[in-house]
């Protein structure tokens, strides 16, 4: 190195000039995306957390108060509510959709005749916006629509969206209708890795497709299932679209999820600063959730 | 603008149909018998009536105005078909406002989201510069933080400096993508370095060489990358809900969703939601491999 400073200095100038000159252009290459994100990304994600120690409402008038907004929401009977819901939401829609994910992809994984349109059918729910869509919803599940006609011989029937319990579950059924197919494409493309010798050698030995699921397709699906846990988790916490046009939280609350909460406190009766609390808790348990998930797939491993 | 998460990086370009090996005795016994193909045709034809009902049902029962639902009858397809709901809600309703108010938000974020984070994902990918690290991982770790944390600042914020109910109001905070920086950098590292090279010692500029080199080589991430912002700008509904207050600001999602509290007849509202579908379903039917990839390549559906 110091050879070839000595032998070529004015070369090696030249190429600090340009790499200097190369530093500040990448710098202003990355300046824009960069402002963007100081403005809408970092600024509101510390204002949000900032905001949830303030009392501060539509009369523009902003207060201290510490902790005040959490010892408020831990009070709150609404919120224990909104957190019930979600979690109940999220433990039923996540596994149910992970499972049809999963048989849907072993049923379409190989090219046969007609793959490529089943694929497309299963895929056409997931580019479906839930709020465009969700008037025939509303009437499938409505008392005189084909649902709960269906659900009459086992005593399920009458509105589901008119149910508080069983409310949960219609916006379930929608949730995964619309979700599942995402899966299914991941699922399948990881398939599409598994070595057919292995499955062939399975084959020989007489394994039959239940063995062969179990011991070589589903280790070997392991990652991905964990990568689509987290996803679909996380999904399922911020539940609202759905909420939004097809049941406004009700009946009597009973789908009222953390993030319809959010909107109504901050937007209906805007209450800014509870709103970001509920913000906060929300980051905090989506966090927590990777964490643990991250933390039970880990020591199977 | 819901959920966003890290890309993942299984290639799926290879999801329909890889070059079959030499076809041994065994090879075959993998593949279904034919009673087994018959089998699986009608479970999967089952799956497919009922995903694909609330679509058949929503067409159906948007050409038929002013009846009473009755089961099964009124899911017959050719009897009393009347295209009366659609006039209605082509007439009575801003829904062309609102698909245009669709066109503009997605088409200029895509336009806008590709450029600067092409722009971003070079420099990151290829440079060398001062802060780079954490500039890079501090974008990252922005993935992480669910949107609705900073929903409430980013309102008072827009209502602040006068962007309610404005289109760069809706457009501006959307932009800052860092999914969308991150997926083109890893894209442009697997690029190789002597391409640029040697424009630059031809003497091209920096910005020439991002236009004329960089980007023609980003193609195919550009067009995977742009579907999936596309999709998620026009089926967004949080975001636009509180920013676009009047009517003619309305996005599709808003304006649809503002037609079930005004309670307009069911067929109307149906005659609404197949209107907003349509444009996505018909771009999906010309180009659903690049749809299917762009939605499972890059990330999540919004």
């Amino acid at each position: 190195m110091t050879t070839a400073t000595s032998t070529a200095p004015p070369k090696n100038r030249v190429a600090r000039v340009l790499a200097r000159r190369e530093a500040r252009v990448a710098f202003l290459f990355v300046l824009p995306a960069f402002l963007l994100f100081i403005a809408f990304r970092f600024g509101p994600t510390i204002a949000g957390v900032g905001l949830s120690f303030f009392d501060y409402d539509i009369s523009g008038e902003i207060a201290f108060k510490g902790l005040a907004n959490f010892q408020r929401m831990i009070a709150d009977p609404l919120f224990w509510r909104a957190l019930g819901t979600t979690v109940i939401y999220t433990i039923f829609a996540v596994p149910i959709s992970l499972v049809l994910s999963t048989v849907m992809a072993l049923g379409v994984r190989r090219a046969f005749r007609g793959s490529r349109f089943f694929r497309s059918i299963f895929f056409l729910p997931v580019i479906t916006s839930l709020v465009l869509a969700g008037s025939i919803f509303v009437w499938i599940f409505s008392g005189n629509g084909p649902w709960s006609q269906l659900m009459t011989p086992l005593g399920l029937g009458g509105s589901w969206l008119g149910s508080t319990v069983l409310v949960i579950p219609a916006i379930v059924i929608v949730g995964v209708w619309s979700r599942f197919g995402y899966g299914m494409m991941i699922m399948i493309a990881a398939m599409q890795d598994i070595p057919r010798e292995l499955e062939e050698a399975a084959l020989m030995d007489g394994a039959n497709s239940w063995q062969r699921f179990r011991s070589i397709i589903l280790p070997h699906l392991k990652p991905t299932v964990f990568f689509l846990a987290v996803i679909e988790t996380t999904a399922a916490f911020q539940v609202f679209d759905v909420i939004y046009v097809m049941t406004q939280g009700g009946p009597a609350n009973a789908s009222y999820s953390l993030v319809y909460m959010l909107y109504d406190q901050g937007f209906k009766y805007f209450d800014y600063g509870y709103a970001a609390a509920i913000g906060v808790a929300l980051f905090v348990m989506t966090l927590a959730v990777a964490l643990i998930q991250r933390l039970v797939i880990g020591r199977q491993k | 603008m819901t959920t966003m998460t890290p890309p993942q990086a299984q290639p799926l370009t290879e999801l329909e149909s890889r070059p079959a090996p030499a076809r041994s005795r065994s090879y075959r016994a993998l593949e279904p018998s034919r009673g087994g193909i018959v089998v699986r045709w009608i479970w999967l034809s089952l799956a497919a009536v009922l995903a694909f009902f609330p679509f058949y049902a929503m067409v159906v029962l948007s050409l038929k105005p002013g009846q009473v639902v009755e089961l099964p009858g009124s899911l017959i397809p050719w009897q009393d078909i009347s295209f009366a709901s659609y006039e209605q809600v082509l007439s009575g309703q801003n829904i062309l406002g609102w698909l245009g108010n669709t066109l503009i938000y997605s088409l200029v974020s895509v336009v806008a989201v590709l450029f600067l984070s092409a722009l971003a994902g070079y420099a990151f990918a290829k440079k060398r510069f001062a802060g780079k690290e954490v500039m890079f991982w501090s974008f990252l770790a922005m993935v992480m933080v669910p949107f609705h944390v900073t929903l409430i600042p980013m309102f008072i914020l827009m209502a602040g400096i006068g962007g309610v109910d404005t289109y760069w109001g809706l457009i501006l905070p959307t932009l800052a993508n860092a999914q969308a920086v991150f997926l083109m950098r890893q894209f442009i590292q697997g690029l190789p370095d002597d391409l640029f090279e040697a424009a630059r010692i031809d003497g091209a500029g920096e910005f020439r060489i991002f236009l004329r080199i960089v980007l023609p080589l980003c193609k195919p991430i550009l067009a995977t990358l742009g579907i999936f912002v596309f999709l998620w700008h026009w089926n967004d509904f949080l975001w636009p809900l509180i920013i676009a207050k009047s009517n003619a600001m309305f996005t599709l999602t808003v304006g649809i969703s503002s037609l079930q509290q005004q309670n307009v007849p069911l067929s109307t509202m149906l005659a609404g939601s197949v209107v907003a579908l349509a444009p996505i379903f018909f771009a999906y039917l010309i180009a659903q491999r690049y749809v299917q990839e762009g939605v499972t390549g890059t990330g999540i559906k919004g």
